[in-house]
């Protein structure tokens, strides 16, 4: 089972680069997620990798051929992959069997076997029964299965999702990312997958790359990309997030005005300009009349006013304004609330929760 | 496989090219040559002399006070029966798309008869019904007053404007139609809620959103009226006027002009491309007036006590685009002399047997069966593979085809045929006298037509489709072979029908380019006309409305719409000249 590498991959629409220079290796039978906003340069570079599109610069490998370089493309049908599409791509005038098995049939395989596969892998997707249907006879969730099927029943290479889910309803969707993962996890094919929803790429891959501009901003385990997001754009991209903009006072300190939080770091460049990622789930409220939990001896401790309370059912969401700063956070309370709106609170964070980032990233 | 393995399979080094590429290029070169090559022929002739270039042809054209008469009368003729093609599409259009109006399938499919009818057919019937002599209704009017004077009299200005704007109004009314389809009803009931009444609504809402294809419709009907040939040739040579098209046809007649005709054609073509020009304007700015789309709630407005009136107008004038017309034809072809009453001494069948057994209408018929049928492969062909060239941009340029093969929009079928004249009565292309100089106009005349009929196809067919047959190992030309051709199928049919209808009822080009052994039933129609065979040319005229009916339904069965929905969102295709 080989892997894919992708070196300095460039491909330009007129004067626009909608991938600059991206980097990327995913490990032999990994799922990898490509995860951005739109014009991020994720599908272009997914149908760069299925040989649809030419490189301007750069070389995409698998295992130890490479397919594509800008002296030379290997067509699509050349490339043992498989691919599902956003629209499913599902050819309306030939049944769910004959749609599975064109891929079969393309490679001469004896009808007996064609068959026993095809049915086979119906049956993995739940569809056993429905193989002389019609696309146009399914629903949403059932033909997406039939696309896998299609897709999966060749045994290709290596697997490219376009979006796969976007067009299912809020519920399908959810149940379909670990239908996706249960076949990953019984393929183990090498996979790329591309979505602009973070929690579909985080549900479902081994790992993230978010993309930006056409180069990979960071890539890792969604704790790792939620944890220790190394730039401001992947901190804003991956869950929500309270962004302080600030300069290093000391090599583990970040102030902004009288405001002074202690950070995750110790190698700052005093005098620099840095932001500070705070994840409003790792922000304690308390009370401030009473003592309550003592916080952690390092923990930075505010003081602070609560602003709005939005009562969530399982959480309530709160803006606290930081006292002699300009600073408004937004914490996620537990429910029922324990603080009030209007309500005087002390602010705590572990130094551990405040991730520095530099400034301009 | 190593790097250099890999580009020694894969030696072509654009995008998708691959082994397909060979047909992708000859499609586009053979559409330039059809188009180019005619008229860069025509604009160098009109401006040829025996030495270098010279001016003296539009010299000579536009001092003629013959030639200047007849682009007055054109001008009159376009001008007048766009606007009487409004006034009657313009109500025609309100009413079957928004009020409750009773009948308005049946309207509908009226209408259509009415688009798909050619209109030099039209302008026989009603010869023999408003001809001051023999015409039918001024012998009713006659008989019924004592009055010795007709009624009607056809060959005149006023009689030839009617007859051209009975068979053009529909171009107005599936502009206007189709627009007002888009137009929610929230739209006009956010004006009533406010306080405007249901007259005030349609005057303030409803006619400044559908301006622009009033508007539009209106060009599009002069262009048709400027491009026709057959319904002045009929109406108003015996008048004694010309118009540029039957002015373009005299000159050829011995000794020809060519320069002359070429210098006359060069000024129609400018002013049909600029008129276009300020149709495809008006369509794009059109995006206020397509408010709301397909999730638009549309409720008919109650006419009232005026339901049965309106009906009754709208039958009025389809009485006179139809019923009328269709009558007298059908009366024509079973009668020895069509303007006696219907009597069984009147009653005959020679004018059939005439018609299919005599050998000079065999032979036109069999030239325009197969005429029809090898421009319609050939040309659903054609227009199938560049549609997909432009829609999967394969090539180089590929914007540039679909203007090409849209181009012959402008052109008027008499210029078309004196430029394909020049070009194909000298060598390298030898082809005049033989079947294949119509073939190639009709190729060319037909080409907007199929092209923005496969260009619709190839749109609702999903590139994702194909490329999902790419990735699982098949190559581009197979998938074309196994999913895009049974997808594209039954748009490619209506491709086939629509240009074979065309090609059956051409007679502006073909008049021009016809030689005793290749004439074409419209020109044997034509013909017919001269020596008085009235009930000959009624026979083909209905042996012709027959076929076209036919493969309508035929159409209808396989796009699942009618002819008329078929030309909606403006495509100018409409605009290719029947006559």
């Amino acid at each position: 089972m080989p892997g894919v590498t992708i070196r300095g991959l460039t491909k330009r629409y007129g004067d626009v680069a909608a991938v600059q220079g991206l980097e990327l290796r995913v490990e032999p039978g990994e799922l990898v997620a490509l995860l951005g906003p739109s014009g991020c340069g994720k599908t272009t570079t997914l149908r760069l990798v299925a040989g649809f599109l030419k490189p301007e610069a750069g070389e995409i490998w698998v295992g130890e051929r490479c397919l594509s370089s800008p002296a030379a493309v290997v067509p699509p049908e050349r490339r043992r992959m498989a691919m599902i599409f956003q629209s499913y791509a599902l050819w309306p005038h030939m049944t769910v069997d004959q749609n599975v098995a064109y891929g079969l049939r393309l490679a001469k395989t004896p009808r007996a076997e064609r068959d026993r596969r095809v049915a086979e892998m119906l049956k993995a997707v739940q569809l056993d029964g429905y193989g002389s249907r019609y696309p146009g006879e399914l629903s949403g969730g059932q033909q997406q299965r039939v696309a896998v099927a299609r897709a999966l029943v060749v045994e290709p290479e290596i697997l490219l999702l376009d979006e796969p889910l976007s067009n299912l309803d809020a519920n399908l969707r959810e149940e379909m990312r670990f239908e996706i993962r249960r076949l990953h996890e019984t393929f183990a094919i090498t996979t790329l997958y591309v979505t602009h929803d973070q929690a579909e790429a985080m549900v479902i891959s081994d790992r993230v790359a978010v993309l930006q501009d056409g180069r990979v901003a960071q890539i890792g385990t969604a704790e790792e990309l939620f944890e220790r997001p190394r730039t401001r754009f992947v901190a804003e991209f991956i869950g929500k997030t309270n962004l302080i903009d600030g300069v290093a006072d000391g090599t583990g300190t970040v102030a902004r005005g009288r405001l002074r939080l202690r950070v995750a770091s110790t190698d700052l460049t005093p005098g620099a300009p840095v932001a500070v990622s705070i994840r409003p789930h790792q922000i304690e409220l308390a009370p401030r009349a009473l003592p309550g939990t003592p916080a952690a001896p390092d923990a930075n401790v505010l003081a602070g006013t609560v602003v709005r309370a939005s009562y969530l059912g399982d959480g309530v969401d709160y803006q606290v304004r930081i006292e002699d700063s300009d600073v408004v956070l937004r914490v996620a309370g537990p429910a029922p609330p324990r603080v009030r709106l209007g309500e005087r609170v002390s602010v705590s964070v572990a130094p551990g929760a405040c991730v520095p980032l530099p400034s301009d990233g | 496989m190593t790097l250099e393995a890999a580009i020694r399979s894969h030696p072509s080094r654009l995008d998708g090219l691959d082994r397909s590429a060979p047909v992708w290029v000859l499609t586009a070169a053979v559409l330039a040559l059809l188009i180019l090559l005619p008229l860069g022929w025509l604009g160098y002739m009109s401006v040829s002399a025996e030495h270098g270039v010279t001016l003296a042809h539009y010299a000579r054209v536009f001092a003629d006070p013959q030639l200047q008469k007849a682009l007055w009368n054109t001008v009159v003729l376009a001008f007048w029966s766009g606007l009487l093609s409004v006034a009657i599409g313009a109500p025609m259009a309100w009413l079957s798309a928004r009020t409750d109006l009773p009948w308005s399938r049946g309207i509908r499919s009226l209408i259509m008869a009415s688009f798909v009818t050619p209109p030099f057919l039209g302008a026989f019937a009603w010869v023999m019904l408003a001809g001051p002599n023999a015409g039918y209704l001024n012998k009713v009017y006659r008989s019924l007053t004592g009055a010795d004077d007709p009624l009607l009299n056809i060959f005149t200005m006023p009689g030839l404007i009617f007859v051209v704007a009975i068979y053009t109004f529909p171009y107005v009314y599936i502009m206007i139609a189709n627009t007002l389809g888009l137009i929610a009803s929230d739209l006009e009931e956010a004006a009533s809620i406010l306080g405007a009444n249901r007259f005030r609504v349609a005057l303030t809402i409803t006619l400044p959103m559908v301006a622009p294809a009033i508007l539009s419709g209106f060009i599009l009907s002069v262009l048709q009226a400027l491009a026709l040939f057959g319904s002045p040739a009929i109406l108003a040579l015996p008048a004694g006027f010309h118009t540029i098209t039957t002015q373009i046809w005299a000159l050829f007649h011995y000794p020809p002009k060519v320069e002359m005709a070429a210098a006359f054609s060069v000024p129609l073509l400018l002013a049909t491309a600029l008129l276009l020009l300020v149709q495809k304007r008006l369509l794009g700015r059109r995006g206020y007036a397509s408010v709301g789309g397909k999730g638009a709630q549309r409720r008919a407005i109650p006419l009232g006590a005026w339901r049965y009136p309106a009906l009754l107008g709208c039958l009025a004038v389809l009485g006179c685009a139809v019923f009328l017309p269709y009558g007298i034809l059908a009366k024509a072809a079973f009668s020895r002399a069509w303007a006696q009453p219907l009597t069984w001494e009147n009653f005959t069948l020679a004018n059939w047997s005439f018609t299919f057994l005599s050998s000079s209408t065999q032979g036109a018929i069999v030239n325009t069966l197969e005429l029809g049928v090898l421009t319609a492969c050939v040309g659903a062909g054609l227009a199938a593979l560049l549609a997909y060239v432009t829609n999967r941009k394969l090539i180089v340029g590929h914007q540039l085809l679909a203007f090409l093969a849209l181009a012959p929009i402008v052109i008027p079928g008499t210029v078309l045929a004196v430029a394909l004249f020049i070009a194909y009565t000298r060598p390298p292309f030898l082809l005049y006298g033989t079947l294949w100089i119509l073939f190639i106009a009709y190729l060319t005349k037909e080409m907007p037509v199929g092209y923005s009929q496969s260009d619709a196809t190839f749109r609702g067919i999903h590139p994702e489709l194909e490329e999902a047959g790419r990735i699982l190992g098949a190559g581009r030309l197979r998938v074309l072979r196994e999913i895009t051709a049974p997808l594209a199928k039954s748009g490619i049919i209506a491709t086939w029908c629509f240009i074979f209808i065309g090609v059956i009822r051409e007679l502006s080009a073909s008049i021009i380019l016809f030689t005793p052994n290749t004439k074409v039933m419209s020109v044997v129609i034509f013909d017919l006309k001269e020596e008085g065979q009235f009930g000959a040319i009624a026979v083909l005229g209905i042996f012709m409305l027959a076929m076209t009916f036919a493969i309508v339904a035929l159409m209808q069965t396989l796009l699942g719409r009618d002819v008329l929905g078929q030309r909606s969102s403006g495509s100018p295709a409409g605009a290719s000249a029947p006559g």
